[in-house]
């Protein structure tokens, strides 16, 4: 075993932490297992469920096949927009100076943490019926568009940012001296050098809006729902498992070869040189209305949601105060969301730390990691219904499917923390004095700690926010915050409404903190920070 | 053609230039030598239009160049790390110029075909350009500066990132192809072999001003500060001048000084003295070492004496 792996970069590993083969698989037992049994297992289930009932005349249905068109377009149309509306912005984040710049990139990591459900809360409150801004869009497919915009516009600003900061400034100097303007700059050296960046960007919005729930279910109405609220409704509503399940099937082959593109986009990227990129500069004259219409742009789409959220909630509190959140369903769905969301991070807590362990060097196990990423929720819940139907009552199922979707986040965020651990600190270590373990605890232990800090707060509001799961396999006794959430949006009456934004709002908070957490720099980000 | 009147530059925390005058003749080639920080290369910068000075003037045939954007001034810029573009051929990167001059492609490829041969790289066109050795990047890089006939080609440290022989072989190259082409060029650098080996004149730049402009000769027999005679490497420096090796007399009439330090060479040793004069650094030959200094050790005395006519004076003005 040891030697089929020696083709495994097991040299720069430190010494603690270097795992012989044998023991690596022993370690990758136990995440390998769960991802099998909570999400490949149920997907082919899933596979074979649609497999059976699959019929020409099923896709024959003018009214699923604009269901399947409708999904599509919205997410072609919306990858578009966030190019052509994400790629100006990165521009000038990543080539003007200004004040808040520093704030305003990390703010960009916002959407990450963000509930979809408090995101739809705020697209409603600005643009629903009796919207803050007094344009009711519902039933028109802008609603859905705007709310994918608000997830996928950060990702492609970021994804446009890191391109732009892999240039090293001479290039862009050098074809400055050889005649090009700066737009020619533009078109002919930064735009090819970004490109790879944005195209992987891309495929993930694309698989993000093709495959959202939540968006969709709240913000698409009757005409503009996506496939995923069709199965979802086929299932909840019209017990039509066999429509549910070849519809399932089409999603699952079509994100399955989205993610692939994804993964294979993702591996073509250049390794990260180090490089001196451009430093930003003030910008001057006519650079200014540049910039700030591109922080316009992204304050309309990125911040003002939740700003609307903020802003309907306190009107609410205003009127009513806490009176609303006092009762029995509140209480339940606060203790649940508490409980589950802590069961789910102490797994996701477990399960990272022995998937980043075992996947060090190894790309396949690494990969895996991502699976939960690109599987949609709605799918997964499904196929755990028929896969496990005699466990549908049991709240460990619910609690696996929150720490399926959360542990992702742990492992990745160590495994990157481990590649970037230099190998002669445990070495020096070591040579000091100190025993295996006394250097993981002194040298190892403090440097990972931030990573899985980060880790474990995007597990934590993946938990919180959780919505697509708890409600496919939702029962009234495991009432969360996002199901009580769209419970209240579904009964009439201002005070029910009041409730959904005071809940929406608790939530938002809920997910600033995990992003504080996040963002919060450590001790040797702000050292380095202060140095000029 | 290029002159530079009292420019100044200052970044937050320090000055990189302070009032800096220098002009540059038709054809000649100027090194900008100084340690790392003395602000040579935020000069360059200036003179390449990538940074604006905060005062004074830059003229390039009489015409001031504050209004004249970077890519108008038609000034090529050669960088320390060649700054090739990843994505596109060898061909690619030296056609750039000239479609950004608004040459056909069919006739930038020619010319860029002509210059690559050249240069010695026919046959290269297609290659990527991160498959090719340091010194072909080199080449690549100089191809591309040089084929839009740029009217001042501007080289920050386009050597260092080399190793030392191919440096040497290339300075050599490089040398006969500016002079081909009679183009006027500023170098920037801060390896004073590379300075001399290639510059008509060398300005030595410290703390952003410059200490001295003059032929690599005039500096050498006339530094004008001791800091600026310790850079370009004199060892013995005085205040009342500099004694190079040269100026050294050994001899049992010289007065005696107690040895410091013994360095031992390949075929020679260096040896450190504290003499009246002050401390000074020379270097024996084995023959000398047999003849003056035999049983050299740490405190022993070595007859050292200083020949005050052959010292070098410090330059004024």
């Amino acid at each position: 075993m040891a030697r089929k792996m020696s083709w495994l970069p097991t040299g720069h590993l430190p010494r603690v932490l270097m795992i012989e083969g044998s023991r690596k698989l022993g370690l990758a037992l136990l995440p390998l297992a769960f991802l099998l049994l909570m999400s490949v297992l149920p997907l082919l289930r899933l596979l074979q469920e649609g497999q059976g009932s699959i019929s020409p005349d099923l896709l024959r249905d003018p009214y699923l096949q604009w269901r399947i068109f409708w999904s599509l377009l919205q997410a072609a149309t919306s990858c578009v927009a966030a190019l052509l509306i994400g790629l100006p912005i990165a521009w000038c984040l990543a080539r003007y100076r200004f004040p808040s710049r520093s704030l305003t990139l990390r703010l960009l990591m916002l959407p990450f943490v963000m509930p979809t459900l408090v995101a739809a809360m705020g697209v409603l409150a600005l643009f629903g019926p009796h919207g803050l801004l007094g344009i009711n869009l519902q039933d028109t497919p802008w609603l859905l568009l705007y709310g994918n915009l608000f997830f996928n516009l950060p990702l492609v600003i970021r994804a446009a940012c890191e391109g732009l900061a892999q240039i090293p400034a001479s290039r862009l100097a050098a074809a400055r001296t050889l005649g090009a303007t700066p737009w020619r700059v533009f078109w002919r050296v930064e735009w090819p050098a970004v490109r790879p960046w944005l195209w992987s960007a891309l495929c993930l919005v694309f698989l993000y809006c093709f495959s959202g729930f939540g968006l969709a279910l709240l913000l698409g109405g009757q005409r503009y729902a996506t496939v995923e609220v069709e199965i979802y409704q086929l299932v909840a509503y019209e017990l039509n498992l066999a429509d549910a399940g070849a519809l399932a099937m089409l999603m699952l082959l079509l994100t399955g070869a989205m993610a692939a593109l994804y993964a294979w986009l993702e591996r073509r990227l250049a390794a990260p040189l180090k490089v001196d990129p451009q430093p930003p500069r003030r910008p001057q004259g006519r650079e200014w209305l540049q910039l700030l219409t591109a922080l316009g742009m992204l304050l309309l789409f990125a911040g003002l949601p939740l700003l609307a959220v903020l802003w309907r909630a306190g009107q609410a509190w205003a009127v009513s105060g806490l009176s609303l959140l006092q009762d029995e369903d509140v209480r339940l769905a606060l203790g649940n969301t508490a409980c589950f969301s802590l069961l789910a991070l102490l797994l996701a807590a477990v399960l990272g730390w022995l998937h980043a362990l075992a996947a060090r060097g190894g790309l396949w196990l690494r990969a895996l990691a991502f699976l939960p990423f690109v599987v949609s929720p709605v799918c997964v819940a499904f196929g755990l219904l028929l896969l496990y139907p005699q466990w549908s009552a049991s709240l460990w199922l619910l609690l696996a499917s929150y720490a399926l979707l959360a542990y992702p986040f742990v492992a990745r965020s160590l495994a990157g923390a481990l590649d970037s651990l230099p190998v002669h600190w445990p070495q020096a270590a070591r040579s000091l004095g100190a025993r295996p373990w006394r250097v993981f605890y002194r040298v190892e232990w403090p440097l990972l700690r931030p990573a899985f800090r980060r880790g474990l707060a995007f597990a934590a509001a993946t938990a919180l926010g959780e919505f697509a799961v708890t409600l496919f396999l939702s029962r009234p006794e495991w009432l969360t915050l996002t199901t009580l959430i769209y419970q209240r949006l579904g009964r009439p009456g201002a005070d029910n409404a009041g409730s959904a934004m005071l809940l929406s709002c608790l939530l938002m908070l809920l997910a600033l903190l995990a992003f504080l957490i996040i963002e919060w720099p450590s001790a040797a980000q702000a050292a380095e920070r202060r140095e000029p | 053609m290029l002159q530079l009147e009292q420019v100044c530059k200052r970044f937050v925390h320090k000055r990189v230039a302070d009032g800096i005058s220098l002009q540059l003749q038709a054809g000649e080639v100027l090194a900008l030598l100084g340690p790392s920080g003395c602000g040579k290369s935020s000069l360059l910068k200036m003179i390449a239009g990538l940074e604006q000075p905060d005062s004074g003037r830059l003229l390039f045939a009489g015409e001031d160049l504050a209004a004249v954007p970077v890519e108008a001034r038609r000034f090529a810029l050669m960088f320390q790390d060649f700054a090739l573009f990843p994505h596109l051929d060898v061909l690619g990167n030296v056609c750039f110029g000239l479609i950004e001059r608004g040459l056909s492609r069919v006739a930038a490829r020619q010319q860029a075909r002509d210059c690559l041969q050249q240069l010695g790289l026919a046959g290269m066109e297609a290659r990527r350009v991160w498959t090719l050795s340091g010194g072909e990047q080199q080449r690549v890089a100089l191809a591309r500066a040089l084929v839009p006939r740029p009217r001042l080609l501007l080289l920050d440290e386009p050597f260092s990132s080399l190793d030392a022989d191919l440096r040497r072989q290339l300075q050599q190259e490089f040398r006969q192809q500016l002079r081909a082409a009679g183009m006027p060029a500023i170098l920037v650098t801060h390896d004073r072999e590379e300075a001399f080996a290639l510059a008509d004149r060398v300005a030595v730049l410290r703390d952003g001003h410059i200490v001295q402009c003059a032929t690599p000769a005039q500096l050498l027999a006339a530094p004008a500060t001791p800091w600026l005679a310790r850079f370009i490497g004199y060892e013995n420096v005085l205040e009342e001048g500099v004694v190079p090796e040269h100026a050294l007399r050994l001899g049992p009439d010289q007065p005696a000084a107690e040895v410091r330090r013994i360095i031992q060479l390949a075929d020679g040793v260096r040896v450190c003295v504290v003499s009246a004069a002050g401390e000074l650094t020379l270097t024996l030959s084995a023959r000398e070492v047999r003849q003056y200094a035999a049983g050299l050790a740490v405190g022993s005395l070595l007859h050292v004496g200083i020949d005050r006519a052959a010292m070098l004076r410090y330059a004024t003005g």
